[in-house]
């Protein structure tokens, strides 16, 4: 399963809050036009450093599923940063 | 309640055996007894599903307080991307190989295979690592 939320908070010295929530199934349709090209651009990548694109393919597909869960969060202070994945 | 433990608070309340002495007889009969019944099979350990880096520091950098690092990575990323490292090209590893020696490292990549790193993750599961100093935490630990 690909991740479906990506949640960013940021919270600044001086007590400002950013809440983003990112779905990703809407932004990677959005983005779709340009993952085209991207994929191309990686087989290109691929073939020239003598890589397979297809275990390629499998490696970042394998990777980006196994992203929900993951959570991040850095403080300093009054400062802090929150990303997780859902 | 069973046998035992009504001794336990007989012999209290009859004044044979202070609170502490009860206490301490009590902990002793829950280590003798396990939770599960005797005869059955042990219940098999969760398997962990996180890798958790959490690191606490006391220093004040740059006059904004105390830090903390939290983080959070589901075992099965590190498992895709041990994967990934598989796809590395033997010449990229042999120059990688080149520079880890030159910096005192003699570590010969091309000789570990994507099963090695599979077994290491596996047994990742056990790893607890604990960093204590006075201004300082790091707990690495699967849960």
């Amino acid at each position: 399963m690909i991740p479906q939320l990506v949640t960013v908070r940021h919270r600044r010295a001086n007590g400002r809050r950013l809440r983003l929530y990112v779905p990703v199934l809407p932004v990677l349709l959005v983005l779709s036009p340009l993952l085209v090209p991207a994929v191309l651009v990686g087989l290109v990548a691929c073939l020239a450093t003598r890589i397979s694109p297809v275990g390629a393919l499998r490696g970042a597909g394998q990777l980006l599923c196994a992203l929900p869960g993951t959570r991040i969060e850095v403080a300093q202070g009054a400062t802090a940063l929150r990303i997780s994945v859902r | 309640m069973n046998e035992q433990r009504r001794q336990i608070l007989q012999m209290l309340t009859e004044g044979k055996i202070t609170a502490d002495e009860a206490e301490r007889l009590i902990d002793a009969l829950e280590r003798e007894q396990p939770d599960s019944p005797p005869g059955a099979a042990p219940r098999p350990k969760p398997r962990p599903k996180y890798l958790r880096v959490v690191l606490s520091s006391a220093d004040n950098f740059g006059g904004d307080g105390p830090g903390r690092v939290n983080v959070r990575v589901p075992l099965q990323l590190l498992r895709a991307g041990v994967r990934l490292t598989s796809l590395i090209p033997p010449q990229a590893l042999s120059q990688v190989n080149v520079e880890l020696a030159k910096s005192g490292v003699p570590i010969d990549l091309t000789q570990l295979k994507p099963q090695h790193i599979e077994e290491l993750i596996e047994q990742l599961d056990d790893v607890t690592v604990d960093v204590d100093q006075p201004d300082a935490k790091v707990q690495v630990f699967c849960e």
